[in-house]
């Protein structure tokens, strides 16, 4: 496992790892602060997280970005992998045309984006709401999860579903037993990348949400002209804590399975 | 399996492209109703002339056009150019090698992938207001090297170029190492200590086996990095005190202060086409050069 | 057909639906078409376009900066009225404006600036205000009504108000001069900074050139950028609201800002000081706002003679640190705000919206930019 791996390459990872998580440690610090500007250290004090049971709209803002998001992970995952297995497995006229179009939604500005989903959804009148902040960060997303599994498809040996229906399985049992599992790297990859570009996205969010519908970020970017409370540093804190004991759970889960499987 | 089925599978069989187009065609329409259609409407917009108060009146000018062409702007567009180079560039540095480790981490592959993408649970502004306080002159780094004596004044970290690459480096990073990882996971181990054992170097093996192999995922983690980079904003802002200009904030601006809708879209088809054109480019050159092998 | 007609002119019905109706109801084709021409010479020019105000309505739906009421305001009315509010928030007018003029609707109430409130009604996208149901209205001080950017309030009831001047902290810089010429003062460069904001930034220069913070004037504008780039070594950062953080760690010693921003800094760093210099400065306000196609107009207007409570306004003011025009809650203040004094006022300028010039102002803090 990590036995063939030289050392200074270990610490290497270690220590961007380290740094990437730098600034988390300050976010948290500050969520025990006493002071309502994160500059200085002033006092310890549990206020902010309990603060955060009367902000209404930081947790309604946080069932938002959980719905968006996670809606909008797995349809973009779903259509992106069709794309990309479309785009690997098959030529057809305008193939490349069609992956170079691909990057047009990544290159386009968000104002741009925002503004013009808005006048469309507008002229259409379509009313504007949670369903709406997820069609547009779907949109977003596709080309990134497809990009990604693409990188994972290309060298892939293509023949592997057809030898498993030469051995009886249809297309649909070859597609779940043989090509998700290969792709499944890629496809992990492409929807955290989906998830956390949709979690922290805020000016196309902010053009395409109705009244009454909020993310985290609508609230957050808000306040930056007064100051971030540190109720968002408390509400950051308990997401961290969140994702970390999922993944420990999610772990030991996979772990046990392994060995029953054994 | 039904009858239906099977007619319906022999029928995509013998038509190859209808195959690609059924498994196209979902994604597709998401992204011709919701982003094409959107950013046709406003490449129709930079061929128009400005409302007084924002938005646009009916007409046709190149006006918007004709003004970008500036030495100004172009400027700009210059300068955003190089700082999403040379953010890809440190992104490549920094982030290969952390792909690879984590492509050879077998049981602990989920948990580093989930360590890199934790930091960004969280919200950009905060992450930003948190790099601000290590890199102030009165911040934690300063206060550090201070108090150690490693240096008698503090060192000038913030509102540098040096803070808006540390903050695009930080913000794109994850962007670098899902794509590589993505593509080196396929590794197998056995080829290496195959060549190892022939007596291949350790940069050789990686020159011949590692390399090519994470090639796809190299360019795509390249050009995910620098096509979103281009359109970066907030960060110099923040970090850089907001005294030069990207490309991203003159758009940005031409729909909020400016209200000169028209010349923001201007400016973001000019770039558009010349991306795109270029990732057209590679991709033809790419494809010629590996016929027959996908 | 009159209530067709009404939401014709009101904007809140397509011109296609409108026929579609009025056939449906037997008018005849010149009655259509006069009303269509009626309707397209511009929706301000609908006098009635709010339509009958009925019957409080249950909902209520705000769209305000953020941080902008008191931490009670809000629930205190939900209670006494009866209405559920729902509250968003944006980060700067621009973004309002840009939403507005999209086409975006279902808020009842936006809380735009002065040149912004030019904005929305000179695109027919403002309500008019029914005074009859604004009984707090004497309430406000006449200082600040009837203001160039809407006469007569046809269209807002004031808000909140401040000025903009410099913060500095005065265990660091002995006696700054009541001037914007302190930032041509190389003694503190580096330590400085002044807005991100091309209407501010030039402003202060034109100011101390003795013009207008409005003037599209070229030489005069031309003679500001020439300042602001000779200022722009010294500044360690065009920044807004933020900086006050930079200014209580004492990264910044002398900041360009607003005088709220700079009341909430003091609360945390005492050594905070606030100077609107001799030249002159400017003055903004904003104000409460309908848009034509809100849903809940009648709640709108009970919220706008809310807001009008000395307790209610005071509330408000001790939590933004700004000025209130309520001329009955500043009794009530912790930290009152006084009003300018008529020889203030006199160089004090309200921002106004400069239409078609606005392009020449960007393009010139395009230019400040690139320098």
């Amino acid at each position: 496992m990590g036995a063939r791996l030289p050392r200074w390459l270990l610490a290497f990872t270690a220590a961007v790892l380290a740094l990437l998580h730098l600034p988390l440690v300050v976010l948290v610090a500050f969520s025990f602060n006493a002071s309502k500007f994160s500059v200085e250290w002033t006092a310890f004090t549990l206020n902010w997280y309990r603060r955060l049971a009367e902000r209404r709209d930081i947790l309604r803002a946080l069932r938002g970005s959980l719905i968006v998001g996670g809606s909008a992970t797995l349809l973009s995952v779903a259509l992106g992998t069709l794309i990309a297995l479309a785009l690997a497995r098959h030529r057809f006229r305008g193939r490349t045309i069609y992956e170079a179009m691909l990057y047009a939604p990544i290159v386009t500005p968000e104002i741009v984006v925002g503004i013009s989903m808005l006048i469309l959804l507008v002229l259409v009148h379509v009313p504007l709401g949670l369903a709406t902040i997820t069609i547009a960060h779907v949109a977003f997303s596709v080309p990134f999860v497809a990009v990604v599994v693409l990188a994972r498809l290309s060298g892939m040996d293509e023949h592997l579903e057809e030898a498993a229906m030469t051995l009886g399985a249809d297309e649909i049992a070859a597609f779940w037993k043989i090509t998700v599992p290969l792709l499944w790297p890629g496809i992990l990859a492409g929807a955290l990348l989906a998830f956390i570009m949709s979690f922290d996205d805020y000016v196309i969010t902010s053009f395409v949400a109705g009244s009454g519908s909020s993310t985290l970020p609508l609230v957050i970017y808000g306040m930056v002209r007064r100051n971030i409370e540190p109720s968002i540093n408390a509400i950051s804190t308990l997401i961290l804590v969140a994702t970390v004991v999922l993944l420990y759970l999610s772990d030991r889960m996979s772990r046990r399975a392994a060995t029953v499987d054994e | 399996m039904s009858t239906r089925r099977r007619r319906l599978l022999g029928w995509l069989e013998r038509h190859p492209e209808a195959q690609a187009w059924a498994l196209l065609g979902p994604g597709t329409i998401w992204m011709v109703v919701s982003f094409v259609i959107p950013v046709l409407i406003m490449c129709a917009y930079s061929l128009m002339p400005r409302g007084t108060y924002g938005g646009v009146e009916v007409g046709f000018t190149l006006e918007a056009y004709q003004r970008f062409f500036n030495p100004v702007y172009l400027i700009i567009l210059e300068r955003t150019f190089v700082a999403a180079l040379l953010c890809t560039a440190l992104c490549v540095l920094l982030g290969y090698p952390v792909a690879y480790v984590i492509a050879r981490s077998g049981r602990w592959k989920n948990v580093l992938l989930f360590l890199v993408v934790l930091p960004f649970w969280t919200s950009f502004l905060v992450r930003t207001f948190a790099l601000i306080f290590l890199m102030r002159d009165t911040g934690l780094i300063n206060s550090w090297l201070l108090k150690l004596g490693l240096v008698r004044e503090p060192i000038t970290m913030l509102y540098t170029s040096f803070a808006v690459l540390t903050g695009l480096v930080y913000g794109f990073l994850p962007f670098m190492i899902l794509p590589i990882y993505a593509s080196l996971e396929k590794l197998d181990p056995a080829l290496l200590e195959a060549a190892e054992i022939l007596g291949a170097k350790p940069a050789a093996r990686f020159r011949r086996i590692t390399l090519p192999l994470s090639r796809p995922g190299l360019v795509a983690g390249c050009l995910l990095v620098f096509i979103p980079a281009l359109g970066s904003f907030l960060t110099s802002d923040l970090l850089g005190g907001a005294k030069e200009l990207l490309i991203g904030n003159l758009v940005q601006n031409q729909f909020t202060t400016a209200r000169n809708w028209p010349f923001g879209s201007a400016a973001s088809t000019v770039v558009m086409v010349l991306v795109l054109g270029a990732v057209l480019i590679y991709l033809r050159v790419r494809d010629r050069e590996t016929v027959g092998v996908i | 057909m009159e209530e067709v007609t009404r939401e014709l002119l009101g904007g809140r019905m397509s011109r296609r639906d409108f026929v579609a109706r009025a056939l449906a109801l037997g008018a005849s084709v010149a009655t259509i078409g006069s009303l269509l021409a009626a309707c397209a010479r511009g929706r301000s020019a609908a006098p009635a376009s709010s339509g009958a105000i009925g019957p409080i309505e249950k909902e209520l739906a705000i769209y305000n900066w953020s941080d902008y009421v008191a931490p009670d305001t809000i629930p205190n009315f939900e209670k006494e009225f009866g209405v559920e509010v729902t509250y968003d928030v944006y980060e700067s007018n621009e973004e309002m404006l840009a939403k507005l003029l999209a086409g975006a609707s279902g808020y009842d109430l936006v809380f735009p600036t002065g040149y912004a409130v030019q904005v929305l009604v000179a695109v027919g996208l403002a309500a008019t205000v029914d005074r009859s149901l604004i009984t707090n209205w004497g309430n406000l001080a006449p200082l600040f009504l009837n203001l160039s950017f809407d006469p007569g309030n046809a269209h807002t009831v004031p808000y909140q108000w401040g000025v903009s001047g410099y913060a500095y902290r005065s265990d660091k810089v002995a006696s700054p001069p009541d001037s914007w010429g302190v930032f041509f003062d190389r003694t503190y460069a580096g330590k400085m900074t002044q807005m991100d904001d091309g209407r501010e930034v030039l402003g202060s220069f034109l100011k101390y050139r003795g013009h207008s913070v409005n003037s599209v004037d070229p030489a005069q504008l031309a003679a500001a950028k020439a300042d602001a780039i000779a200022v722009k070594p010294s500044l360690q950062a065009y920044i807004s609201a933020p900086v006050k953080g930079q200014l209580i760690s004492g990264d910044v010693w002398l900041a360009q800002m607003w005088n709220g921003d700079c009341t909430q800094a003091q609360a945390e760093q005492p050594a905070i000081q606030f100077v609107v210099p001799r030249e002159g400065a400017a003055i903004w306000q904003d104000s409460l706002l309908i848009p034509i196609n809100a849903k809940h107009k009648r709640a709108a207007h009970e919220f706008m003679n809310y807001i009008l409570r000395p307790d209610v306004g005071a509330a408000i003011s001790d939590t933004t640190g700004y000025g209130s025009p309520n001329v009955r809650a500043l009794p009530l203040m912790k930290r009152p705000v006084p009003y300018p004094t008529a020889d203030e006022l006199s160089r004090l300028e309200f921002q106004t919206d400069l239409g078609r010039a606005t392009a020449l102002v960007d393009q010139i803090w395009t230019e400040i930019k690139s320098a």
